[in-house]
């Protein structure tokens, strides 16, 4: 059954982009604007510019194999803790080059949620976990595309770089509207037929899109239909990448920078990412799977947290080197940490009860440690958040009030956040 | 009679009269010492009076047979990951995750270590083993390299580089002319002693998986062991594994005639089991033992294999254990298996925080003979 997404309403029908435009040329010119319309203009050009880069490994990222080991505890791993660039701060020696950018960094070590299983946990987390009000909510980098509003270089603004499938994710979208869902390059490739075959001249393109735009018109005149946009909107992304094919082309990259980053699928993604957020893409959500360490924890954590660690450091320095790091909200995190107590495959299973994560850039408090675990590293010690806070926080940084912005669900006012959480204590800068 | 790590074989039992008949179809649990964190090595002393074990807590816990008694030596900076006695004497090598090894008179319940070896390995030392005459101490690991040490003052006596991947596993030839080293991706070194130059490589690569969606590599060879005369070696892992995450697969070892180098058995576990077979050992008839591991707390197997079929003659139900050694007296074998404490599985467990406990292990020692407290047949209770 296809569903109508948005009221339709004329301030509906005229877009934010048209409205910023009108407001800007209002503001060059100087007439008639109120102070409030100013601070309205001033409001959204500050925005203007902010990104995110969501780093997303998923199953679970040991805690105590990397941001919060307890070598001396009876559920410590065998690998020692090593200093930071924060001075009393120590992390896993699995994490040599993360060490070293601490400073740029808020580690929380006092995440505390509620769901234990992938399946739930994965859209509960990157939703923000949501009050139950009927709805779907939408992903993090669905929620910022329509928070922020689609950028005006006309790139797609919510890039999601994974190993495997690529495609439209719409589902991302969630109440929003398939519009704002992501575009999914299977590891980090362009979209397929982003090269126009040669026999296609300009005319013809020209003249095929035209037909394509009448009969999407028609199609649509009775109906406000949300994958009729999706797949406008998944069109215009294309051919504004078409003519971006160089966001694609590898050897345009240092060698030297590949070298930085790695070569395995994390390296490569996250350079990936790199490229595209320079170019202007506002949300690039980076994905890596098998983090699930259920067995032989130690020996994989051996082998895949330096695969994090070193490009993940390379991608702040990169940021910060371009002077991104004040417009780049960065998260890595996964839907829970991992147990304490070490099963009879030598590995650990889930646990949402105490578990760190990592923020970065713009907003973003640097060389924070925040929060603390008991001693024995299998509980917080003092005051727990949940991802509800985590999504206070990242919209803070990007400068939006979670207090004061509201969805618009077919004219029912919806919370953009979980109005019984708060940002992070000492995460913002 | 050869009895390195590898090769730990049986001698004669001392009161050969009264012995019981060997026998490890009739195998049954026998003694068992607890420790309340988790012990993922163990063996016992060359003079079979004592067993020692180690892991997760750091220290070498040495348990006299006879009366139980037992003694800790402390020194280990973090997890255990490797231990052997020297069959000559009374030193006891133990191997951690920092790459040190240290020596202990394993005897002396106050001992501190003889001497120690730092940067045995640029990363962990993951395994141990000692030559026959009980000169020389091997070791490998992290950084691919087997080194061979004086165990007299731990001095470094040979190195040799060579591994493309961590060094798991490593066994003597009961001649002590050839050393074994097995990798992460199934690469079975044959070594020359006197050389120092790699003979040959023999194929275990069924004990490596590297899917292209995997983000590390799974498996390895994780245990090996000659026969007592050296005519053959087994080794053993996971194949097949699904997943870098749970790292689920399929328990094998291989068994390999060493005078061709080919692979002349595959030996499977006969109940479902997914984890690696972590440990083997010859018996004193030529059978194999091996030992596999699997995922919560859910029970696997002790397995005996004859050398010609492939799925086990014998095996017991146990829990998951991570090594297994045999008695010189031939009739005794050595596990050390996990325990669950009831705090295993997915959280969030808030609710439990003072019932929440790190698991534990049990040295589990099995007889290789008939349990004279078994009811023989016919004296059981009759149906009615």
């Amino acid at each position: 059954m296809k569903r109508s997404y948005e009221c339709g309403s004329a301030e509906h029908l005229f877009s934010r982009r048209q409205a910023l435009g009108t407001l800007a040329g209002a503001a060059i010119g100087g007439f008639g604007l109120s102070s409030l319309m100013q601070e309205a203009v001033a409001a959204e050009m500050k925005k203007k510019g902010k990104q995110v880069l969501f780093i997303w490994l998923d199953g679970g990222m040991s805690q105590f194999e990397s941001w919060d080991p307890k070598p001396d505890s009876e559920f410590g791993g065998p690998f020692r803790t090593i200093k930071t660039s924060v001075p009393g701060t120590h992390i896993s020696e699995l994490m040599p080059d993360t060490a070293k950018i601490m400073h740029k960094l808020a580690v929380v070590r006092s995440m505390s949620t509620k769901d234990p299983n992938h399946s739930t946990g994965v859209p509960r987390m990157q939703r923000g976990d949501p009050a139950n009000r009927g709805v779907s909510y939408p992903y993090l980098g669905s929620a910022v595309t329509k928070l922020l509003g689609f950028p005006a270089n006309g790139l797609p603004p919510y890039i999601w770089i994974k190993p495997g499938s690529a495609g439209f994710i719409y589902q991302e979208a969630g109440f929003l509207g398939s519009k704002y869902g992501a575009l999914a390059l299977g590891d980090g490739k362009p979209p397929i037929h982003i090269n126009r075959p040669e026999s296609v001249t300009d005319e013809t393109d020209a003249a095929r899109n035209e037909l394509r735009r009448l009969a999407n018109a028609r199609f649509r005149m009775d109906r406000r239909d949300s994958e009729v946009d999706a797949y406008e909107q998944s069109y215009e992304m294309a051919v504004q990448l078409m003519k971006r094919k160089e966001l694609f082309d590898n050897t345009r990259l240092p060698a030297k920078d590949i070298e930085r980053y790695g070569t395995h699928p994390l390296g490569r993604h996250l350079l990936q990412a790199r490229v595209l957020l320079e170019a202007g893409v506002q949300f690039v959500k980076v994905t890596s799977y098998h983090w699930d360490t259920h067995g032989d924890n130690f020996n994989m954590s051996q082998q895949m947290v330096p695969q994090i660690d070193r490009p993940f450091a390379a991608i702040v320095n990169d940021l910060e080197e371009r002077g991104m790091l004040d417009n780049v909200v960065v998260v890595l995190m996964s839907e829970f940490g991992r147990t304490p107590t070490i099963n009879s495959r030598l590995g650990r299973d889930h646990w949402p009860d105490a578990w760190s994560l990592a923020l970065a850039g713009a907003g973003i408090n640097r060389g924070a440690l925040i929060g603390k675990t008991t001693k024995d590293g299998a509980w917080v010690d003092g005051e727990g958040y949940d991802v509800g806070d985590l999504f206070h926080t990242v919209f803070r940084a990007l400068g939006i009030n979670p207090n004061k912005k509201h969805y618009d669900n077919n004219g029912q006012p919806l919370p953009i956040v979980r109005d019984d959480c708060f940002a992070i204590d000492g995460a913002l800068a | 009679m050869p009895n390195s790590p590898a090769t730990q074989s049986a001698e004669p039992h001392s009161n050969e009269a009264q012995a019981p008949a060997f026998d490890p179809v009739k195998a049954h649990i026998g003694q068992a010492f607890k420790h309340e964190r988790q012990l993922i090595r163990a063996r016992f002393s060359p003079d079979g009076k004592f067993v020692a074990a180690a892991g997760l807590d750091k220290l070498i816990h040495v348990w006299e047979l006879e009366s139980g008694k037992k003694h800790t030596l402390p020194g280990h900076a973090t997890w255990v990951s490797s231990l052997v006695f020297n069959p000559k004497g009374r030193q006891l090598f133990t191997a951690d995750f920092h790459g040190t090894i240290h020596c202990w008179d394993f005897a002396a319940p106050d001992s501190k270590p003889l001497f120690t070896i730092t940067g045995a390995d640029a990363n962990i030392t993951r395994a141990l083993a000692v030559a026959l005459d009980g000169a020389h101490l091997f070791s490998g690991g992290d950084d691919c390299t087997v080194r061979v040490w004086s165990t007299k003052d731990g001095a470094k006596v040979k190195q040799w580089p060579g591994h493309k991947g961590c060094i798991f596993s490593i066994a003597v030839h009961p001649d002590g002319k050839s050393v074994a080293s097995g990798d992460l991706f199934g690469t079975v070194k044959h070594w020359d002693f006197a050389t120092g130059k790699c003979v040959r490589d023999l194929d275990a690569k069924e004990l490596h998986t590297r899917k292209e969606d995997f983000i590390a590599d799974v498996g390895g060879v994780r245990c090996i062991a000659f026969d007592a005369k050296g005519t053959f070696l087994v080794c053993g892992g996971l194949n097949n594994a699904e997943s870098n995450a749970f790292c689920p697969g399929t328990p094998l070892a291989l068994l390999y005639d060493w005078g061709t180098g080919k692979k002349t058995q595959e030996f499977k576990l006969a109940n479902k089991s997914d984890g690696p077979i972590n440990a083997v050992r010859f018996l004193q008839n030529g059978m194999i033992a091996g030992y596999g591991e699997t995922q919560n707390g859910a029970q696997t197997e002790l397995a005996f294999w004859q050398p010609d079929k492939s799925e086990p003659l014998h095996s017991l139900k146990a829990q998951s254990a991570y090594d297994l050694d045999i008695h010189p007296d031939g009739l005794r074998l050595l596990a050390p298996l996990f325990i669950p404490m009831g705090s295993g599985g997915n959280g969030a467990r808030a609710q439990q925080k003072a019932k929440y406990l790190p698991n534990a292990s049990v040295v589990q020692i099995f007889n290789l003979f008939a349990d004279p407290k078994a009811k023989q047949p016919g004296n059981g209770k009759k149906k009615a």
